[in-house]
């Protein structure tokens, strides 16, 4: 079995294994637990639209914040949309998808895919030089958040290195960044990436309890 | 006649816009050193009917000739001074190779040493009968 | 051992002239993939280069790529590499047979021990020595004896350079390709089913031309004709890049001649000289005639899933496994939760 066909098959298969039952692993286990008492008197219920109101205004910066933080925000927002791009509409993935879905959509051409791709990569290093250098951001970093950030971002590096052939033949190529997406799968449900599905679920919770403590969402 | 503008704009496999490029660089070369450049079309990737479409862009021009040796072959310059299409051909007829040259006068029009060798042993002989 | 005579002596003795010779080196170069500065090289070394002996040995094959090289394109650059080189046994072309034929093979061994040719097509069975035999002598007897004296090998095809259909699961023979047996000799891949006709003559050529082997790459195939893929040389690659896909045999993509990826197309993991050499007289390729490459030059390719699965998808099994491994989630976090709940009813009752 050469690489290729170890990363296509064996590793793929449990990594998605790992992916699938790490996910609900995480996502029951914290659904399950005890919500807090309340050891005040609630200010209001906090019910689901409280929840839906954090989700959606959390999706801004808060205009006092604007000036520290929309330059990441920016970056953040360009980081996400290339990567889910890259990821969703290259119609190689398209067809990976398919694969299992049995379903397919349109795609982008590869030319617009490269841009969003290096688009993504390049934010994705000025967020890190940004963590590296401020002081604050290095002291409240630990490996989580430089792991996940180097498994998020290696798939996108592998991947547009491809076409670019780089000392490596395309199989070997197509086989390593098959397997950093391994690698992000199985790290994936675990680390601070987690937040992939519990972003929401998390968002929502806050503006639950902030509503409940009348604090201003 | 067809120009390299509308070569680009024709809803072709896109092979030939890039390769018209390239012979552009190598007029280039040879008018600022002198360097000749032979392009091997065998190597290069041509959809359906686009090698045809190459042919006639670059044209004719004012000198064409023809070759017998080992089957025919057509060597002309195109009608841009300078660009030489070649065509090999075997004795069945068959193309076995076709090059673009970008030189003053393609190697294979000029006489050879051993050809010429030959030659004028056979003129000799001819004078001594 | 009589003086073979070299190529310029046979091409002179056919009254071809120097610039006959020059347009045969030119195509020359273009078959080996040589850079047109190399002419001039090549002819120097052909017109010194002498005519070696070939032995060709058939076993588990069909005859396809023999097939293959007899209907080679150009028959005349062709015909001269055979004028160059001397076939002394070939069982299907050659005229002897039985107990001649077995003396022509043995003739061309002791007469140019050590600088013969071997060329093998087919995979040979290590089952029971019965599967296949020549002249009641097993494949691996007759392949062990003859490259013994030889200056190369050269295994043609995907049966003799990887196992071919022969070896393809379950391998009932159990076939296996020629670098697997000869280990002291040095040993060229000519991969396809069949190869190239043209890359066949060619390695014979570069051989007989620089008296040198080839480079070659991770699988022993010549870097000149196995170093790019088919996708990177295939006249469709511009609608890869603009994503355009021919989705079905017959629907509209596949009519104006888009890419071929989605229809299963091997040609991004094959390296092989299709797209540029052509086949049937520089006719086409199969992806010119609308199928998509099946990967014929690669090891395995017919134990590779479908011929038709795009390249891009991954090998799962059933989807009942992953469906295990969710509800295995969902115990993980049962259990989780449940230690979770454990932790945060002590922390309230200490708080």
């Amino acid at each position: 079995m050469d690489l290729l066909e170890f990363a296509r098959g064996p590793a793929l298969q449990v990594a998605a294994y790992i992916l699938v039952a790490g996910t609900i692993w995480r996502i029951v286990g914290i659904l399950l637990l005890r919500e807090k008492p309340d050891y005040s008197e609630p200010r209001a219920r906090g019910g689901l639209g409280a929840a839906l109101k954090v989700i959606y205004s959390r999706s801004f910066t808060a205009t006092p914040f604007k000036p520290a933080t929309l330059y990441p925000k920016m970056l953040a927002y360009v980081m996400h949309i290339g990567l889910f791009a890259v990821v969703l509409l290259f119609v190689p993935h398209i067809m990976f998808f398919e694969g299992f879905l049995g379903f397919s959509w349109p795609g982008l051409p590869n030319n617009a895919i490269y841009v969003l791709g290096v688009a993504s990569v390049a934010s994705a290093v000025a967020l890190l030089v940004r963590r590296l250098t401020s002081p604050v951001l290095r002291l409240i970093s630990n490996f989580d958040d430089y792991f996940s950030w180097f498994v998020s971002t290696l798939p996108l590096v592998t991947g547009l290195i491809i076409p670019l052939r780089i000392g490596f033949r395309y199989e070997d190529l197509l086989a390593i960044h098959i397997l950093s997406v391994v690698l992000l799968m199985i790290w994936l449900p675990f680390g601070k990436l987690g937040h992939t599905f519990l972003v929401f679920i998390t968002r929502g919770t806050t503006g639950m309890v902030f509503e409940r403590r009348g604090a201003r969402t | 006649m067809t120009g390299p503008e509308e070569v680009r704009n024709t809803p072709f496999y896109g092979n030939v816009g890039p390769l018209l490029n390239e012979v552009l660089h190598a007029v280039d070369r040879l008018l600022e050193t002198d360097e000749p450049t032979t392009i091997d079309l065998a190597g290069l990737p041509f959809g359906p009917g686009e090698l045809e479409h190459l042919e006639a862009t670059l044209g004719t021009g004012e000198l064409s000739c023809k070759l017998d040796a080992l089957g025919t072959s057509r060597i002309r310059e195109t009608a841009y001074p300078g660009v030489w299409w070649l065509e090999h051909r075997n004795p069945h007829d068959e193309v076995v190779g076709r090059y673009i040259e970008i030189t003053r006068t393609p190697e294979i029009l000029s006489s050879q040493e051993a050809d010429i060798t030959a030659g004028r042993a056979r003129l000799e002989d001819q004078l001594t009968t | 051992m009589k003086k073979r005579p070299t190529v310029g002596e046979v091409l002179q003795a056919k009254g071809v002239s120097r610039r006959g010779f020059l347009k045969y080196c030119a195509t020359t170069a273009s078959i080996l993939a040589l850079p047109p500065s190399m002419i001039p090289r090549i002819a120097a070394a052909i017109e010194s280069a002498r005519r070696p002996s070939v032995i060709w040995l058939s076993f588990q094959e069909c005859t396809g790529c023999t097939e293959s090289l007899t209907r080679s394109a150009s028959p005349t650059v062709e015909g001269l590499i055979f004028d160059a080189i001397s076939l002394d046994y070939h069982h299907t072309l050659q005229a002897a047979s039985g107990d001649q034929a077995e003396a022509a093979r043995h003739a061309a061994m002791e007469e140019n021990h050590g600088s013969y040719l071997v060329l093998v097509d087919g995979s040979i069975p290590l089952g029971n020595p019965g599967y296949s035999t020549i002249a009641g002598i097993s494949n691996l007897d007759m392949l062990k004896e003859t490259v013994e004296g030889a200056a190369a090998v050269v295994a043609i095809g995907s049966c003799a350079a990887f196992g071919g259909i022969p070896g393809a699961d379950p391998n009932p023979t159990g076939a296996v390709a020629v670098d697997e047996l000869v280990t002291d000799k040095p040993v060229i891949n000519v991969p396809g089913c069949p190869p190239i006709p043209m890359v066949m003559t060619a390695v014979l050529t570069q051989f007989l031309t620089f008296g040198q082997l080839p480079e070659l790459d991770k699988h022993g195939r010549p870097l000149a004709f196995y170093g790019q893929t088919i996708h990177d040389r295939c006249y469709r690659r511009p609608f890869y890049e603009q994503g355009k896909f021919a989705e079905t045999f017959d629907d509209e993509g596949a009519k104006a001649g888009w890419c071929l990826y989605k229809l299963g197309c091997k040609g991004p993991i094959t390296y092989n000289a299709c797209a540029t050499a052509k086949w049937n007289s520089g006719t086409s390729f199969p992806i010119e005639g609308g199928h998509p490459c099946l990967g014929c030059s690669e090891p395995a390719f017919w134990d590779k899933g479908g011929f038709y699965n795009p390249l891009s998808t991954g090998k799962f099994d059933s989807g009942t496994k992953l469906a295990g491994a969710a509800a295995a989630g969902v115990a993980m976090g049962v259990v989780a939760a449940a230690a979770g709940r454990r932790r945060q009813d002590k922390f309230t009752r200490e708080g």
